[in-house]
């Protein structure tokens, strides 16, 4: 169980920072800002990876807990966390001399998105989820 | 007799004629920075600045400043903050689009030197002596000075709150002779 959530968290994580770089180049291109200094390829596609796994060890361990119910809890959390992390990207505070800082919170909070996104779409890749109707003929 | 009148005579127009010379015209030049600090994470610069400056060390009756700062340029970092300062409660730009400051007097004071003059800030005109650095080698200078503007003189924002109600400023302005 463990080993396929971790690599449900690892492709989960490539994809949804994969998704992230594709939607900050066309982000960049279209309003012609650039905060790739702030916000690095190479970060942002870590982070994604790191946060899916976390997530991904996360169900794992609630899944010990919780048995029947952990999809509805783990998905709750998930998601509850994931609206969390996008306050500080109204707080965040540039370096002086980039322009446009307004522009910089419609960058990054749908980024913020893409993990949750991206390992609801793969999960049942991955994993047998227990509230799946075992009847269900269609 | 004649010719002590006429050495006079030709050393009070030389006198004059070096008192009443145009101090040197200068021209901001690129990499000027107009910073402020209002306490704690409040802080930014004003993007766009621009002056006439005519100033000259040996000639500091005829010097002058007429400075004018886009309040729009404001930048701090963070669009929210930005926003706000723009806003009606901080510096409404809408209506008052630029910090003005345009000087009376220059003197000496100490290394460096002080220029009194009109500051004109949200509406509000206020008499400000500012202690000013110049720094000059051949057709290129620059000017720098740090000093202290109270917010409530000039009804930006309102008393108290987060924001440190003496804002403390720092310029520095490379020129180039005209």
């Amino acid at each position: 169980m463990l080993k396929r959530l971790l690599l449900l968290g690892i492709t989960s994580g490539i994809l949804a920072g994969a998704t992230a770089l594709i939607f900050q180049k066309i982000y960049s291109s279209s309003l012609g800002v650039d905060f790739s200094n702030i916000a690095k390829p190479g970060a942002i596609l870590i982070t994604n990876v790191v946060g899916c796994v976390v997530a991904a060890i996360g169900y794992w361990i609630l899944d010990k807990w919780l048995k029947n119910r952990t999809e509805a809890v783990f998905n709750f959390i998930f998601a509850i966390l994931t609206f969390a992390s996008i306050l500080p990207a109204f707080s965040t505070k540039l370096p002086l001399d980039i322009n446009s800082p307004e522009l910089f919170p419609g960058l990054v909070i749908p980024m913020h998105f893409f993990p949750v996104l991206a390992y609801f779409t793969l999960e049942p890749l991955f994993i047998k989820l227990r509230h799946t109707n075992p009847h269900r003929t269609n | 007799m004649k010719k002590l009148i006429f050495s006079m005579a030709a050393l009070l127009s030389t006198a004059a004629v070096f008192a009443f010379a145009p101090a040197s015209n200068w021209q901001v030049a690129t990499g000027y920075s107009v910073k402020f600090v209002g306490g704690g994470e409040v802080g930014g610069i004003f993007k766009t600045f621009k002056g006439t400056i005519a100033f000259d060390e040996q000639n500091l009756a005829t010097s002058s400043f007429d400075l004018s700062i886009d309040v729009a340029s404001i930048n701090t970092g963070n669009g929210l903050m930005n926003t706000h300062a723009k806003g009606a409660e901080w510096f409404d730009a809408g209506k008052y689009p630029v910090i003005h400051f345009v000087s009376k007097k220059i003197t000496k004071a100490g290394a460096g030197y002080q220029v009194t003059g009109d500051m004109e800030m949200h509406g509000v005109k206020k008499e400000l002596t500012l202690p000013f650095t110049f720094q000059g080698k051949g057709n290129t200078a620059t000017f720098k000075g740090q000093f202290t503007v109270n917010r409530n003189d000039f009804h930006i924002g309102k008393p108290g709150g987060d924001v440190s109600e003496n804002i403390k400023l720092d310029l520095s302005v490379p020129v180039v002779k005209k």
